[in-house]
């Protein structure tokens, strides 16, 4: 084939990731990211990237990337003027949503206004009912009246939401037709597309959003495509969704809204990659880079999956890889609240000015300060020495809270790293022990810059005895792009009673998920040796009103045939609410309120990571520092370099590891050795 | 990490911290085993950790500020009643208002005692609204009934576990006296399965920590959280603030209900005394005195302190004054299944009592109710009974420096509504509109929020409605010169007419699928003299269609004011 090339796109950093599907061989390279236009860091990088490395424009052949120009959008309101067309009766749902308020005390907190604007909400007398049959036609010269009403608003996209829609989208897509005669340019986003599903504030806020979004993608996609004719004329682009695979750009414009955890999606893929590689099927990492930390758990060598979540401000339904973000990184600030206790972040010094540390006029006291304060972050800094730490101007900005205290500036330093430790440790109980997940099974897996010097405190508070550190800790994203599949969900919103009587309507609704598949796949040209389906159920207790995700079959298309029997299907639905809720009622009846299916396209087989001979014993130090790993007394620690740390190699603790964008801790007492994939398997001292 | 070796502001963060994790962890313990609609969609429970001597420690985030107050009452009855006869082992549950510390019957709260080698280390508690608990009509919670035992099974504080054995007849009384109670067995369940988790965590905590530093934790959070409010009270100017305001009616005939408040601040005290304020009522809406405390810390918190963290500091800074007997301080047997409606009343006073003293932080009356419709019959398509309860939400009070929120739950309450799509699936009804209430926002320099409208059609079936309003006559006053916001109705409408008002609390009333039911909730007041408003302002309310050109135009006539 040629070359594979994932470009994950930071707020910070731009990072590529290339491999050569022929020999294996592996490029990685960064740069500066350049959020006014993405693409620009994502088509220099990428000249220098071939020029750099001899390799011919024509022979990469597929680039795959994180974006985060949707999100970015929204959080810079740039989105388009959006038009909504929805039942009569309902223009104020966008509005209302589910009545409630963000805080519960705090008066002057608001949620974010609709992104469709009162004055652009337009009623059309119809209804579909709650059985999917017509209970009121369009009528036609309303329609009319409405498609002008949107024509006359001159918006970029229009987006159509009726009740219902899910059962019978015909209202939509009669409505799209219209819209579509009548202005041949306008970019339409209907509800029964963007995310079939019941319960219509979500849906249609979801839609709103995807409508939003539209012009931002679209002229994204054009920017990329245009410079990627010259720098990559024979690639296939793949964009990635929040579900943790890959689509094609025009894809992407129909639904940009699937691309608002781009980026954290492909550290989850990254890190199943490495997971596997170093045979953990249970794993919970932790991606904590400049503001932020994100967590997620991996069981059984996949990710778990959220369908409700908040993009932005607004609820989204749609199938998104179930991270959970915490204000906790590198740059995160300490300050004192009101009853004088001591709190670290959300508020982030950012890359500018940047922790104290960094010489750029910071003075707030930051966890990279902290870090660099208790020898645990060299002084020689970050980026191969191209930006040196400064110890005494981490000090300085920690005395002042030292004084306060009473403490020593390294007392205050290791209790600024205990609250943020404690932060991330409260991210990670939400999603493991709150969904019914004993997280002393798993192994942690740090990455992004700051993930491995704050691993150890995590992994110890939450009982967890095993480290995995991988190999590229900083381009843990880019490398999940090369290895991601193209990706799609389908879905049929229909409640139906699991019982036998039952079972042709299921198979029916099934066999539609496998037609609608397989045009995908046609349309994607994905061979059918790649092609893999994953079928599931969101099931409940009849009259209950949470669903929980039963996975019924994975497969090619051909294997999955007829489905389970209802006895059986009863049977998954009771272990998975064992699971997450430690009960289940064997009497009462279930029912089934939507039937999805995931289509895989594989794109890339996995490499074979095989390496050279084993080492054995303890590499060479390159010189000794100094640490607090408690906070009374430092302790002189050995000094690795990552890159000759070879398979088989042993560290013992104390000591610390440096590579190029990233630094590990081996506490005293701990045991880190190198697999034969090359990542590092840190056994914490029990 | 080691654990902290002294509580300084860095260690004792770290240990409220994991006290908070396990608040929250069995919030959603209890929000995921339990039964009922009530408490898995609508979240109408809450829990927290309390320490040896019954005070509130910790409340999970997301715990509604009514409850605040329910489970410091629970503690201190559960104290006084077995205070030499405390075990391992042992779980308390409670419901009543009169003697047990309740706020009203379908609010079971539990209390679950741990023990550290062999001393009392703390309780975890919970508290779920259950969808029944008895009594004369299905929920437990309409009106027309004049005694608390009419409304359903009253609970004293009593052992449901002894030394870890459950009473196996008590809970076979409990649940006798219910409706649909498998679904009730459920949530209690739950309740007793989010206790034993908190226990067992606390456990681990004090394992980790030492039960001597966990109580130092507890005092130190409850003090430094007192500390803060007082702090915040400092803020108010000294002085004496007067308000009043009457509540529609009970339901049972007592119509324009007093509710008068005088506060007087002296640097950290603060000090509300409720005389004057009307007898109890024979109808629903009467508060016992810890629903009166909780209302009142809440709305303290909301003006001083948003982030303050929930725990017995905050309720202790108040000194509160309401004589036994009176509508704030109901005594047996007064009902008060409805006090949520007065609730949201008596913040709304507190708020304009501290006006004058507070300007940027208060904000206009809101809705000042919890409009509730509930809808019942038997579905043609099944033969099987329904009944379908939902409280709306409506306008909330204009701000300094914002309209007020449109169309949503405020102050004591903030439970989602139920969508659309899920009713008519569920039950033999069309919703035939959901929306805004035009020109029901106070007019003013900052707007007030708009009301509600529900409009609802039975089909293929003849339905009931019950009803309860507030602020249907007494519109929602607004503040610094803002108007008032528009009343709320209850509509009976037969196709092609106007239809016909109903009262404020209807009761059994008969809609057939001619005709449809609208709820309109109340809008709120606006804040400032309409004649500021900004011209920018008013053009948006005409343009958004909010407003009707006939309202701004007698609202904002005057000169505007252009930014």
């Amino acid at each position: 084939m040629g070359w594979i090339v994932g470009v994950d796109v930071g707020g910070t950093f731009t990072d590529f990731h290339a491999i050569d599907d022929a020999t294996g061989e592996l490029r990685r390279a960064k740069r500066p990211s350049t959020p006014d236009d993405p693409s620009r860091a994502i088509l220099d990088g990428l000249a220098a990237l071939t020029r750099d490395n001899g390799i011919e424009p024509a022979d990469i052949a597929r680039l795959s990337h994180g974006t985060t120009v949707a999100t970015n959008a929204l959080i810079q309101r740039r989105g388009g003027r959006v038009a909504l067309i929805t039942t009569r009766g309902f223009r104020d749902l966008l509005e209302i949503g589910r009545q409630t308020r963000p805080h519960m005390y705090d008066l002057q907190k608001d949620f974010p206004p609709p992104l469709v604007p009162r004055e652009w909400r337009f009623e059309l007398t119809e209804r579909v009912a709650a059985d999917g049959s017509v209970l009121r036609a369009i009528a036609a010269d309303e329609l009319e009246v409405v498609v002008e009403a949107v024509r006359r608003a001159e918006v970029d996209a229009c987006a159509v939401c009726f009740l219902f829609s899910f059962l019978n989208p015909d209202h939509e897509k009669a409505v799209a037709e219209a819209l579509r005669g009548a202005m041949p340019g306008l970019r339409i986003s209907l509800s029964s597309a963007v995310q079939p599903e019941f319960r219509e504030y979500e849906r249609f806020s979801t839609t709103a959003l995807n409508a939003y979004l539209q012009p931002v993608m679209d002229s994204y996609v054009e920017r990329l495509a245009a410079g990627l004719r010259d720098l990559a004329p024979n690639a296939t682009v793949g964009i990635n969704q929040s579900n943790g695979g890959l689509m094609s750009p025009d894809r992407a414009r129909a639904f940009p809204v699937r691309t608002a955890l781009s980026g954290p999606a492909a550290g989850v893929v990254g890190a199943l990659h490495v997971a596997r590689s170093a045979g953990r099927p249970d794993i919970i990492t932790l991606d904590m880079g400049g503001t932020s930390a994100d967590v997620a758990m991996l069981r059984n060598g996949a990710a778990d999956m959220s369908f409700d979540r908040e993009v932005g401000g607004f609820p989204t339904r749609l199938p998104m890889v179930d991270i959970h973000t915490v204000g906790a990184g590198g740059g995160s600030i300490a300050w004192f609240d009101r009853d004088g206790l001591m709190k670290v972040g959300p508020a982030s010094a950012g890359a500018d000015p940047g922790p104290a540390c960094y010489r750029r006029g910071g003075t707030e006291p930051t966890v990279s300060d902290a870090n660099v304060v208790l020898g645990r972050l060299p002084e020689q800094g970050l980026l191969d020495g191209s930006m040196t730490l400064d110890r005494s101007l981490a000090a300085e900005a920690i005395r002042p809270f030292a004084d306060r205290l009473g403490l020593s500036v390294e007392r205050t330093a290791h209790g600024m790293l205990g609250i943020v430790v404690a932060n991330m440790v409260r991210a990670i109980r939400t999603i493991s022990v709150e969904r019914g997940h004993d997280p002393r099974t798993c192994c942690l897996m740090p990455f992004g810059g700051a993930g491995p010097l704050h691993a150890r405190d995590v992994a110890a508070a939450l009982g967890i005895s095993e480290i995995l550190v991988p190999a590229a800790p900083g381009i843990v994203c880019a490398e999940g792009l090369v290895v991601s599949d193209l990706k799609e969900d389908f879905v049929v919103s229909h409640r139906t009673p699991v019982d036998d009587a039952n079972a042709d309507g299921m198979q029916d609704h099934v066999a539609g998920l496998l037609n609608r598949a397989a045009g995908w796949f046609a349309r994607e040209a994905v061979p059918e040796a790649e092609q893999v389906v994953e079928l599931s159920l969101d099931a409940r207790y009849q009259g209950q009103n949470f669903e929980l995700s039963v996975p019924l079959a994975t497969g090619t298309p051909a294997k999955i045939g007829a489905l389970p029997s209802a006895d059986d299907m009863r049977k998954r639905f009771f272990a998975v609410h064992e699971t997450a809720y430690g009960y289940f009622n064997p009497d009462d009846p279930i029912e089934v309120v939507n039937f999805r299916l995931t289509a895989r396209g594989r794109m890339v087989r996995e490499a074979d990571t095989g390496q050279a001979a084993a080492m054995v014993g303890e590499p060479d130090p390159v010189g000794t520092q100094s640490v607090f790993f408690d906070p009374e007394a430092a302790v002189e620690s050995a000094v690795f370099q990552r890159a000759s740390l070879l398979p088989g190699h042993v560290v013992e603790g104390p000591a610390i590891i440096e590579q190029l964008d990233a630094t590990t801790l081996v506490y005293p007492g701990d045991r880190a050795t190198v697999d034969a994939a090359g990542n590092l398997i840190i056994g914490l001292e029990q | 990490m080691t654990a902290p070796s002294e509580l300084d502001p860095i260690g004792l963060e770290i240990l409220s911290n994991a006290l908070r994790s396990i608040a929250d962890e069995t919030f959603v313990g209890l929000m995921k085993s339990a039964y009922s609609t009530n408490i898995k969609e609508r979240n109408d429970h809450s829990t927290a950790i309390v320490d040896p001597r019954g005070r509130l420690v910790v409340q999970a985030e997301r715990s509604l500020p009514i409850h605040l107050a329910s489970m410091t009452g629970l503690m201190q009855c559960l104290l006084e009643k077995f205070g030499g006869d405390i075990r391992e082992g042992d779980l308390f549950v409670a419901n009543d208002p009169h003697v047990a510390g309740g706020t009203h019957l379908p609010d079971i709260n539990m209390a679950m005692p741990v023990f550290a080698g062999g001393a009392l280390a703390g309780f975890i508690c919970n508290i779920a609204h259950h969808a029944d608990v008895g009594g004369m009509a299905p929920g437990s919670m309409a009106g027309g009934m004049s005694e608390i035992y009419q409304e359903g099974l009253r609970i004293p504080v009593v052992k449901l576990f002894r030394e870890g054995r459950m009473q196996d007849d008590l809970m076979d009384l409990l649940l006798l006296n219910v409706r649909v109670p498998e679904e009730r067995r459920g949530d209690y369940f739950a309740q007793i399965a989010a206790c034993r988790l908190g226990a067992r965590r606390l456990g681990e905590v004090i394992k980790a920590n030492g039960l001597a530093v966990l109580h130092r934790a507890f005092d130190e959070i409850i003090a430094r959280t007192g500390q803060r409010l007082r702090d915040g009270i400092r803020e108010i100017p000294d002085g004496s603030y007067r308000f009043d305001d009457v509540m529609d009616d009970d339901g049972l005939g007592t119509v324009d209900i007093p509710i008068r408040l005088q506060v007087d601040v002296d640097g950290d005290r603060i000090r509300f005394d409720f005389a004057g304020t009307s007898p109890q009522v024979a109808g629903n809406i009467n508060v016992t005195l810890n629903a009166t405390v909780a209302s009142v810390a809440y709305a303290l918190k909301a003006l001083l302190d948003p982030e303050v963290p929930n725990n017995q500091g905050v309720l202790d800074v108040a000194e509160i004054a309401a004589e036994p007997g009176t509508l704030l301080n109901a005594v047996f047997p007064a009902p008060v299944a409805a006090r949520a409606n007065t609730s949201q009343r008596i913040i709304d006073v507190v708020l304009g009592a501290l006006a004058p003293a507070l300007p940027d932080r208060v904000i206009g009356a809101a809705n000042g109710a919890n409009t509730t419709a509930v809808f019942a019959g038997t579905d043609p398509r099944n033969g099987q009974a329904y009944l379908y309860l939902e409280t709306l939400g409506g306008g909330m009070g204009a701000r300094a420096a914002a309209d007020g929120k449109d169309g949503v739950q405020v102050h004591i309450t903030n439970t989602s509504n139920l969508p659309v799509e899920a009713i008519e699936m569920e039950y033999p009804l069309l919703v035939e509109e959901y929306g805004l209430v035009p020109d029901s926002g106070g007019a003013g320099r900052q707007r007030g929020g708009m009301g509600l409208r529900r409009v609802v059609r039975p089909v293929g079936h003849d339905c009931l409605f019950n009803g309860a309003g507030e602020r249907f006559r007494h519109q929602p006053w607004g503040v610094f010169g803002g108007q008032p916001g528009g009343t709320g109705r209850f509509v009976l409408q037969d196709d092609g007419s106007e239809g016909r008002g109903l009262e404020i609390k209807p009761m059994g009333v008969t809609v057939t699928p001619d005709q449809r039911l609208i709820v309109e909730t109340p809008g709120a007041g606006g804040y400032g003299d309409p004649a500021e408003r900004d011209a920018d302002d008013i053009a948006a309310d005409r343009r958004s269609g909010k407003f009707s050109d006939d309202f701004l135009k007698s609202h904002y006539s005057g000169t505007s004011k252009k930014r």
